[in-house]
């Protein structure tokens, strides 16, 4: 139970966020977006805008350094006329003050010849294709078995399509970026980003730098919930800014910006079958994904591949199918693959329960998998099943009368639900410094990100373990480009990584200690590469189980949520106080995605039209009732020197889809769409 | 989402504020909490030449006994009139719906007065104003005027103000004894706006609802007075029949929390219970 270190510092509002760097002489950046969804920028008329006093430059396409090609197009920021996507930048202003460039960047008249837009995602769209790989490097396609002939023969067909909607992340801290050139041609970003390793090596590749010629500081980040976990077209776009005039510039995005320019979850359309015997016991599985992706960025949402380890059967495919539409770039939202997977994965689950009257809780652990369904691999651990059962006795799972819609009280109909998760446990290579002070304290140094997550403190906890010493003696230092190189804060696998290598600078010091520490102090540097690439195989992930109540408002459709449990098994948890607000943060994220989130896109302009938090909804706290989260004690050698899972996202995974299965158990209606409106609800009341 | 610039004038007296509107002419915008104006400032659909900022007139934050009525300054923020002893014993229709707009933060910057001048149609007290037949009193240099609340919200964020007028109070008249109240908010999160909202007061008389009067928040333009509802209640109906009443006339907007469909069934629904909570006080 340990506090944020760096809490007081938060809360005092002390701690420095990128936009509060305060530098000498800065210009501020206003960004000019695209009004059409598709087409060519035939000009760009910056007369009146340059004629405004306090206006430094404005850059376009036809004046925008030139940048170096990357794999990211959306980091060719002004390198063409096309417009690919409605919001897209197309011009920025530099003025002396914010007030200047936004009022400027109004003036910019930039000239279109429109084209006809395609933005809607349909499962029969004729440019669907299948992408090489899926986010997370794994294959678009597996199938094993004869799925379509085990499917037709099994006893009992779950065959149903479910849809989830564009979501946006939404941190608090917007994507910001305070960037300047150094005499000497460094570029120096303070940044709001998941890995500062990440954008110095991107933002050298772009501007033709060495690595070392970049620097990043993102001492303290808002947010990012996979939003900022690969560089945005705002960094690129400040540099560009501050190489033009000559003088830092400031850019923090609009929130109603951010819709179009730092990401978001892709909408999906998927296709599930369950085919089992009459025990409930698996068969066939078959999951088909369908998302979008943009003109100049390929992200392919990996919707299916929980469904290739989740449970055991012999017969199984996945699919995934994306369109490039003209749209905004899709990109990684807490949890990407497993959230929207997961959903449909655990909603035909609970669909199968009722066809075969066999309990869900039960239902999934006869379908627990013994090792890796795919590849055969063992389990490093598999605690699943006793994350159920935990969850089942602490819920009162068991006294549950599995008949849909009969709980009444008064006007509102209750139900509960159950829905699994699980999310990959990866451990990436990576370096860090262990230093003794001569006064007897320890600095570590690892250029991880603390996103808000807790991983300041972690990274504090794992080196005074490791160090044997006192939590208050050690100092960490993160958050830097010019600490050791670290992975990104994603894929859960920050703290695991990070970690792995500060346990490992930390003993290397410790060998090298014996008695005075002279002047100087003493350094131990690590890196974790072959260690971590020499690990024996094993299939790796955390598991978790959620529960659900639901209140159901029979005369407005309303659904709330008065109670919520989720039980986790995620290896040793290093800090119980942050791990907790991880999960707990993650099922509440599940019941905005279930109840409330909704990007909508408007097929006439090609743009999403509510770009705002009045008009997106997410829960608020007053919203969230009982909410709790717990975990089952794991021990798993085969991991990383701390024995931990990542906790950053497994709590979102599966929390939807308890809340849809809890709504069809309090009315007996199937939701397969979110999310579950009031409207929606009362029309099939 | 910075504002476009603008001159700032902060009058000390409310004489020096009617000065400062008429002298600055219709692109000048009065400000008080903020709470409304500064996102529109910010997303520059307001960009006034002057902002007259009301926040030195002291003398318009108070509530004041007026005999059959109560005056409350229309500079009262919503945190005050919830505290307020004499908003509690006399408007306590006001004090149940003031405590659920927005959140702590916002009451206690945004004011009554700022409230009612914006005239959103989603916003939760002018239905308030309609149902306790408020009268907001507007004043320039011209003279001073009542307005009753049912002319008051003439459009879509329209009021009956002139560009040069400023609302001083609003005007509540005390209910006598009796009266039940209730406002029933329907909303997607605890801090959203009402998709619908129902204001209303009633008088039990020999255990039946009679004297009844009952507004509607977001179910049009301007807040609706459900004068067939109050008339069924008035001729005997019971709540739910009376409450099926409640859309007659309205003319509910299509948007993402709701198409007019929907606010319409939510109108009967919402003031029926509106109605059975406040008759069961
Ligand atoms: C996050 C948030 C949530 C909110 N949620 C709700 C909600 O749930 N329900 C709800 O009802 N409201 C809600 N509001 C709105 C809030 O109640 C109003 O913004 C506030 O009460 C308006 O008063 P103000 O003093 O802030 O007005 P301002 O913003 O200062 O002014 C609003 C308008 O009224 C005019 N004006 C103000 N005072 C006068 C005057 N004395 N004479 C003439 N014109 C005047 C101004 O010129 C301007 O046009 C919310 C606001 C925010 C920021």
């Amino acid at each position: 139970m340990t506090d944020r270190l760096e809490g007081w510092e938060k809360v005092t509002g002390a701690a420095r966020y990128a936009y509060e760097y305060p530098l000498e002489n800065v210009a501020y950046l206003a960004a000019v977006q695209a009004t059409v969804a598709r087409g060519e920028i035939l000009a760009v008329d910056a007369e009146a805008a340059l004629g405004m006093p306090g206006v430094l430059a404005v850059l376009s396409g036809g004046n925008a350094p030139r940048l170096a090609p990357v794999d990211d197009g959306e980091l060719a920021v002004l390198q063409s006329r096309r417009v690919a996507y409605r919001g897209q930048f197309v011009a920025a202003v530099i003025a002396e003050t914010p007030e200047t460039a936004a009022e400027a960047a109004r003036h910019v008249r930039v000239e279109y010849a429109p084209e006809a837009a395609d933005v809607l995602l349909r499962a029969d769209h004729e440019g669907l294709y299948a992408p090489e790989k899926v986010n997370g490097g794994f294959p678009a396609d597996t199938e094993s078995g004869d799925p379509d002939a085990a499917f037709a023969a099994s006893a009992v067909r779950v065959d149903a399509t479910y849809t989830t909607p564009a979501e946006h992340n939404n941190p608090m801290e917007p994507h910001t970026t305070v960037a300047l050139w150094e005499d000497d041609g460094t570029l120096v970003l303070y940044d709001s980003n998941q890995g500062p390793s990440a954008v110095q090596s991107t933002l050298a590749e772009v501007f033709g730098l060495e690595p070392a010629q970049v620097r990043v500081i993102s001492e303290h980040v808002g947010g990012g919930f996979g939003s900022k976990g690969t560089p945005r077209p705002n960094v690129v776009l400040a540099a560009m800014a501050a190489r033009v005039t000559g003088r830092p510039v400031k850019f923090a995005v609009p929130r109603r910006q951010m819709w179009a320019t730092t990401g978001y979850r892709t909408p999906t359309i998927q296709r599930v079958r369950l085919g089992a015997g009459l025990d409930g016991r698996l068969d066939a599985v078959i999951h088909e994904v369908v998302a979008q992706t943009s003109a100049v960025r390929e992200f392919a949402e990996q919707a299916a591949v929980p469904a290739r380890m989740m449970y055991r059967a012999a017969n199984r495919r996945t699919r995934h199918r994306i369109v490039r539409l003209d749209v905004p770039s899709p990109s990684w939202m807490r949890a990407p693959g497993e959230t929207p997977g997961m959903f449909a994965l655990e909603s035909a689950m609970d669909e199968l329960a009722v066809l075969t009257g066999v309990d869900p809780v039960e239902l999934r652990v006869r379908n627990d998998a013994p090792e890796d369904p795919e590849s055969g691999l063992p389990f490093s651990s598999r605690n699943l099943v006793a994350c159920l059962r935990e969850g089942a006795a602490r819920f009162g799972w068991d006294a549950r009368d599995p008949r849909p819609g009969v709980r009444r009280e008064g006007r509102t109909l209750l139900g509960t639900g159950v829905a699994a998760a699980t999310y990959p446990a990866s451990t990436r290579p990576g370096e860090a410094v262990a230093r003794a002070e001569p006064d007897g304290t320890f600095t570590v140094r690892v250029a991880a990100a603390d996103i808000g997550t807790g991983a300041r403190t972690a990274l504090a906890v794992i080196a005074a373990d490791a160090l044997k010493t006192d939590l208050g003696k050690v100092r960490m230092e993160i958050g830097d480009s010019r600490l050791p190189r670290a992975v990104v804060a994603g894929g859960s696998a920050g703290t695991s990584s990070w970690g792995t290598a500060v346990v490992r600078a930390c003993e290397a010091l410790l060998v090298r200690l014996n008695g005075e520490i002279p002047p100087e102090g003493v350094e131990a540097r690590a890196s974790t590469a072959d260690e971590v690439r020499s690990r024996q195989k094993y299939a790796r992930h955390a598991f978790g189980a959620h529960f659900a109540e639901v209140a159901v408002d029979l005369d407005t459709g309303e659904v709330r949520v008065p109670r919520m449990l989720g039980v986790f098994a995620a290896g040793r948890i290093i800090n119980p106080k942050a791990a907790r607000s991880q999960f707990v943060g993650g099922m509440t994220m599940g019941i905005g995605m279930a109840l409330l989130e909704e990007s909508i896109m408007d097929e006439a302009f090609g743009d999403h039209v509510n770009r705002d938090l009045a008009q997106y909804h997410v829960p608020t706290c007053a919203d969230i009732r009982k909410i709790d989260a717990v975990w089952v004690p794991e021990a798993d050698p085969h991991l990383n020197p701390m024995g931990a899972k990542g906790i950053g996202e497994i709590g979102i995974v599966g929390a939807a889809a308890a809340i849809a299965n809890a709504v069809h158990h309090a009315t007996g209606a199937r939701f397969r769409d979110l999310p579950i409106t009031p409207a929606r609800v009362l029309a099939e009341l | 989402m910075i504002p476009a610039s603008f001159d700032y004038v902060r009058p000390e007296s409310v004489d020096e504020a009617l000065e400062a509107l008429t002298d600055a002419g219709e692109d000048a915008k009065i400000i008080a909490g903020g709470q409304s104006l500064m996102p529109l400032l910010r997303m520059r659909l307001a960009m006034p030449d002057t902002l007259i900022d009301l926040d030195r007139l002291d003398s318009l934050r108070d509530v004041r006994d007026d005999g059959d009525a109560i005056v409350i300054g229309a500079l009262a923020t919503h945190h005050r009139v919830l505290r307020d002893p004499l908003v509690r014993a006399h408007a306590p229709l006001l004090v149940r719906a003031t405590a659920k707009v927005a959140d702590p933060a916002v009451r206690h910057r945004g004011t009554f007065g700022g409230a009612l001048a914006h005239a959103d149609p989603a916003s939760d007290l002018p239905a308030v104003a309609v149902a306790l037949d408020a009268e907001l009193l507007a004043r320039s240099a011209r003279g001073e005027r009542r307005i009753p609340a049912a002319d008051f919200f003439v459009d879509w964020m329209t009021s009956a103000l002139e560009p040069d007028e400023l609302l001083t109070g609003i005007r509540v008249p005390k209910p006598g004894e009796g009266w039940g109240v209730h406002y029933e908010k329907f909303h997607r999160t605890a801090q959203a706006w009402a998709i619908v909202g129902v204001a209303c007061a009633v008088r039990r008389d020999d255990g039946r609802v009679g004297d009844a009067r009952v507004a509607l928040t977001n179910m049009g333009p301007v807040p609706v007075r459900c004068r067939a509802v109050e008339e069924a209640l008035a001729g005997g109906a019971a709540i739910r029949d009376a409450a099926e009443l409640a859309a007659e006339g309205t003319e509910p907007p299509s948007d993402l929390d709701g198409s007019a469909e929907y606010r319409t069934h939510l109108a009967a629904v919402l003031t029926a219970r509106a109605l059975a909570a406040a008759a069961a006080v």
